[in-house]
């Protein structure tokens, strides 16, 4: 046998092991495992998922696979819930801690941060609910490029109402005049009222970064066509969380990780890692794509 | 927690006290006790009920501009926390309530002195005009012989005697 096609075999088998091992294990463990004895043997999991690569993660806020509505991710901060159990936060700690800020909050008391905030890197939007403390918190954990801002606007669930990457934004049709140019202001976007699926609240039905974006499934492909032109990214209209159409509120996702409910099938995480390009972020699949052409051939 | 203001009378609601109607626009009306609640689902309108701050700032009655209600505003963007700040504003705020509660009671002061100089030019009117309506004992107690005081010589009294 010839090198190349030796090299092909032993990618293939190792390609078998993979899959195999994450869905037969990973899935399992993850749901069991996890009542069981918590810290330690997630970040074990996590250590073998590292090893092979493995993306996105699949996570539980109290047994809720509901991750985007406890959780904002961007890429220049996470916040997330105070929940019992420290399990959430270990998981967005154990992957952002030394490349973000990952803080721990409540707005006006309550765990729903996902659904009322929204941000990107330049900023980030609280509804009028939100406590002075509360404000002051988020002032001296989020770093200083980060403007944090709140608005008076009658619709107080921006994540709902408010979707957004770094350069555009989505918005409810209703949304007022003066929070329109805020948006703007603070978060640094282009600002475009649309409705998705005849859906009006657009934070909710989907999920964008600068790479990519998951709709709606009954997103009509001429609404993909005029959103994909809007937004400049691709679009694709698919599920979370075992056909959960509430994409927003299934998964968190920022240019280089994704956070997804552990419900969330392998056929819906192959489409969420292939849409937001999160498989080539990684370093060794970056190394494994450019092998070929940087060596010429095997002594 | 937070210090709100009564949406009627405007005087600061505790926590513990009061109550929030939230409308279906989703505005939230607070009130400091049942008395303001009452005038207001008697839709009476604030500016024209006598004791609420906003009838007396409307009528000019309390101070409304000045630069002491600036410290205390609602602040939506936040800044970091800074010890020396912090420790600076909470010794300034003592000052500040003070300067403002004397600049009060000056404004005040001020609008009663012209009711004071007009009392005044009206006293002294009606006693030039209307000085015969005061009753009889306290005319003639006006009008009462003054004491004179005559010198008389010491020589005439004594050549009387001595013509006796």
């Amino acid at each position: 046998m010839n090198f190349p096609t030796l090299n092909l075999v032993a990618h293939l088998i190792i390609w078998l092991v993979k899959i195999s091992w994450y869905l037969y294990y990973s899935y399992w463990i993850l749901n069991w495992w996890v009542i069981y004895d918590p810290n330690a043997l997630t970040q074990l999991l996590h250590l073998i998922c590292l090893f092979l690569n493995v993306r996105p993660v699949g996570i539980q806020f109290e047994n809720n696979c509901e991750i985007g509505v406890f959780s904002k991710l961007t890429n220049a901060y996470c916040l997330v819930a105070i929940g019992g159990s420290e399990n959430f936060y270990s998981v967005f700690e154990s992957e952002l801690a030394d490349v973000i800020p990952v803080v721990k909050t409540s707005i006006g008391g309550t765990r729903i941060i996902g659904r009322l905030c929204v941000g990107n890197k330049n900023g980030l939007l609280l509804p009028h609910t939100t406590t002075d403390q509360e404000l002051q918190h988020l002032r001296n954990c989020l770093p200083d490029q980060v403007v944090v801002q709140r608005i008076d606007e009658r619709l107080s669930a921006l994540g709902n109402c408010i979707a957004c990457n770094d350069h555009v934004a989505l918005t409810h049709p209703d949304l007022d005049k003066a929070t329109e140019e805020l948006i703007a202001d603070v978060l640094g976007v282009e600002v475009f009222r649309q409705t998705i699926a005849g859906n009006i609240l657009v934070g909710s039905y989907c999920a964008f970064s600068n790479r990519g974006g998951l709709v709606h499934p009954h997103t009509s492909i001429e609404d993909l066509d005029e959103l994909s032109t809007l937004l400049q990214v691709p679009l694709v209209a698919g599920t979370v969380n075992r056909g959960s159409e509430v994409i927003a509120a299934g998964m968190t996702v920022n240019d280089w990780t994704a956070f997804c409910g552990s419900d969330t099938t392998a056929t819906e995480l192959s489409v969420i890692e292939s849409v937001f390009k999160l498989r080539e972020s990684q370093p060794a699949a970056i190394v494994d794509d450019m092998r070929k052409s940087l060596i010429d051939s095997y002594v | 927690m937070r210090l709100e203001k009564c949406w009627f009378c405007s005087s600061t609601v505790y926590p513990g006290h009061g109550i929030q109607f939230v409308r279906n626009d989703a505005k939230v009306f607070r009130f400091c006790r049942s008395k303001c609640h009452k005038n207001f689902k008697m839709k009476r309108n604030p500016r024209k009920v006598k004791w609420t701050k906003a009838y007396r700032c409307l009528h000019g009655k309390d101070m409304t501009q000045d630069s002491t209600f600036e410290f205390e505003r609602k602040r939506n963007r936040p800044e970091r926390y800074d010890r020396n700040v912090t420790e600076q504003t909470l010794k300034a705020i003592p000052l500040i309530t003070k300067i403002r509660h004397e600049r009060q009671k000056k404004h005040i002061t001020n609008r009663q002195k012209q009711g004071k100089t007009k009392e005044r030019e009206r006293d002294a009117k009606e006693l030039e005009q209307d000085i015969q309506m005061l009753p009889k004992k306290d005319a003639i107690l006006s009008t009462q012989k003054t004491k004179v005081v005559v010198k008389v010589s010491q020589q005439q009294t004594e050549e009387n005697l001595m013509e006796e």
